[in-house]
């Protein structure tokens, strides 16, 4: 077939693909409703079988140029992606979350050990010799976590500022650490482990310090709510990072790109999961932590309670028998 | 440059053509990006100024969206463009060039991280340059690239002549490099088209300006026209 007539019969379904594709842009939604809109995969797919066609039969440029970008515009439309639904997310949190937790348990057994074991050690350490703070700490680094704890205040826990403040505080701080130690840990895992021991080595020193000056009351007070949230959360994502740096050195039975893509896909599930359980932290932090009236056995009973609903969703959620697959 | 155009084929048996976009472009639509969410914490401050220390929490709440959330939500909801890129013409599509979706997102920018780390993106640099598809670590890990949006276009600025029908069917690639030629001529020195032009001497048994003419007719001819 000549190529005049080739365009002849066909140009007319080009332009008006054509001009659907460009209203597209411009007006998704009621684009879409169009009678057209169903017509789309049909129209779409002649298109691609004139493309086809003109390569084939060596038609010249301008006719291949104008179906191949017709073909590229269609191409973004028909496999766009799904509107996300927002019930998933609920699905995701209560069973496919401590699904992939338990599933990468190596990576969050070794992120737990990085991260516990040096900061137990410390607030034994620090018992038994309390001058060593000095030797971690500076001397302003310390006046400052006693004022923070100091039995005296009416706000345990903060120096100043309203509970909105230190909620946006922590959110920020929080979350901007968790997500940089998953993805630190792409440098073979050394950046997961650097933030998940240096953060144990911190709090650890912090808690024993105080513990040993006396000011362990406040202290213990003040975390016991939300650490169950905010401490799970950290080593969660310095898990996801440990299996991100582990899959690059060892990839297994796989090619390291495809492994890494995989192991990509795990790690940002691990870190949304994280990124939940720390909203909660904070807001825990923010509004239950710092109420200074509370008596002692409200305090520690939430915080036991906390700790256990954390493991329990951790270890039983998203088994079979469970909602929400 | 042809080494940069990923061929990828589609379901429907054709390929597609994507061309990936190079570290300058993409600085430029990150420097878009930065100073346009800089603009916005700004300009959101003076309300949040009223509101005192409260305020002050929401504006790290706003700063946090900024950081994190900004890129992953443009991304998925404008079709694989934040603003800055797509004022740049750029574009993220996963390796199958289908449009990003949530996950890939979230990797490429949550491991932007280790991609800025020494100074100012010195390892996302050091990467563009050595990946033949030009994606930095985060890319490569969430299996997406960052591509040219805008196709070039094709056979608009040949000069109106006459058409003239060549005498034998030439290939699609000659063909192609004829139309480009005739695309192309009005960017070149007349010595450097009548060089050209005088190659096909065969074909149009013409030399330097009647040849040059001569080519231009049959591109004409080959886009169709009359």
């Amino acid at each position: 077939m000549k190529q005049e007539r080739f365009i002849a019969l066909h140009s007319r379904e080009w332009d008006g693909l054509q001009s659907w594709l460009n209203a597209l842009d411009r007006q998704p939604k009621r684009t879409l409703r169009q009678e057209q809109a169903l017509e789309f995969p049909q129209s779409y797919r002649r298109v691609c079988h004139h493309l086809a066609l003109a390569r084939g039969r060596g038609y010249s440029h301008e006719v291949t140029e104008r179906l191949q970008r017709l073909v590229q515009q269609g191409h973004r439309v028909l496999y766009r992606p799904p509107a996300p639904r927002w019930h998933r997310v609920a699905g995701f949190l209560l069973a496919g979350f401590p699904r992939l937790v338990r599933a990468q348990w190596r990576c969050m057994a070794l992120a737990a050990a990085l991260f516990y074991l040096p900061a137990l050690c410390l607030v034994v350490l620090l018992q038994l010799r309390p001058e060593l703070a000095h030797t971690l700490f500076s001397s302003a680094q310390l006046v400052q976590f006693e004022k923070m704890y100091d039995p005296a205040n009416a706000h345990i826990g903060r120096s100043s500022g309203t509970d909105l403040q230190m909620f946006g505080y922590y959110v920020m701080n929080n979350v901007s650490i968790a997500f940089r130690t998953f993805a630190s840990g792409l440098v073979f895992g050394v950046g997961a482990i650097y933030v998940l021991g240096a953060n144990g080595v911190l709090i650890g020193g912090v808690a024993g310090h105080l513990t040993a000056i006396g000011y362990g009351g406040p202290f213990w007070r003040f975390v016991v709510g939300h650490s169950a949230f905010e401490l799970s959360a950290l080593v969660i994502a310095g898990g996801a990072g440990l299996q991100l740096g582990l899959t690059l050195l060892a990839p297994g039975r796989q090619r390291r790109g495809p492994a890494l893509v995989a192991a990509g896909w795990v790690g940002a599930q691990l870190a949304l999961g994280a990124f939940a359980m720390l909203l909660v932290a904070a807001f825990i932090e923010a509004y239950w932590s710092s109420i200074a009236a509370l008596p002692d056995a409200l305090r520690f009973g939430v915080g036991a309670l906390l700790w256990l609903l954390v493991l329990g969703w951790l270890w039983r959620g998203g088994r079979a028998g469970t909602r929400g697959t | 440059m042809l080494d940069t155009v990923r061929e990828i084929e589609t379901p429907e048996g054709v390929s597609l053509r994507l061309r990936a976009a190079g570290a300058l472009p993409r600085a430029q639509a990150w420097m878009v990006d930065l100073l346009l969410r800089l603009v916005v914490l700004f300009v959101a401050m003076i309300p949040l100024a009223l509101f005192g220390k409260g305020g002050n929490g929401l504006a790290m709440l706003l700063m946090f969206a900024l950081l994190w959330a900004y890129s992953v939500v443009c991304e998925v909801w404008l079709d694989g463009q934040t603003l800055g890129k797509r004022a740049l013409g750029l574009r993220v599509v996963k390796a199958d060039g289908t449009p990003v979706t949530w996950l890939p997102s979230v990797v490429r920018n949550l491991l932007r991280a280790v991609d800025a780390l020494p100074g100012v993106y010195g390892v996302g640099l050091a990467s563009t340059l050595i990946d033949p598809h030009a994606r930095r670590l985060g890319d490569i890990v969430a299996g997406t690239m960052v591509i040219h949006a805008q196709e070039l276009p094709a056979g608009q600025q040949v000069p109106v002549l006459p058409a003239l029908p060549l005498p034998h069917v030439l290939a699609a690639d000659e063909q192609a490099a004829l139309v480009e030629y005739a695309e192309r001529a009005g960017q070149l020195t007349v010595q450097r088209q009548e060089e050209l032009a005088n190659l096909l001497t065969p074909l149009t048994g013409q030399r330097d300006t009647a040849a040059i003419r001569q080519l231009v007719a049959h591109a004409n001819w080959l886009l169709g026209r009359a």
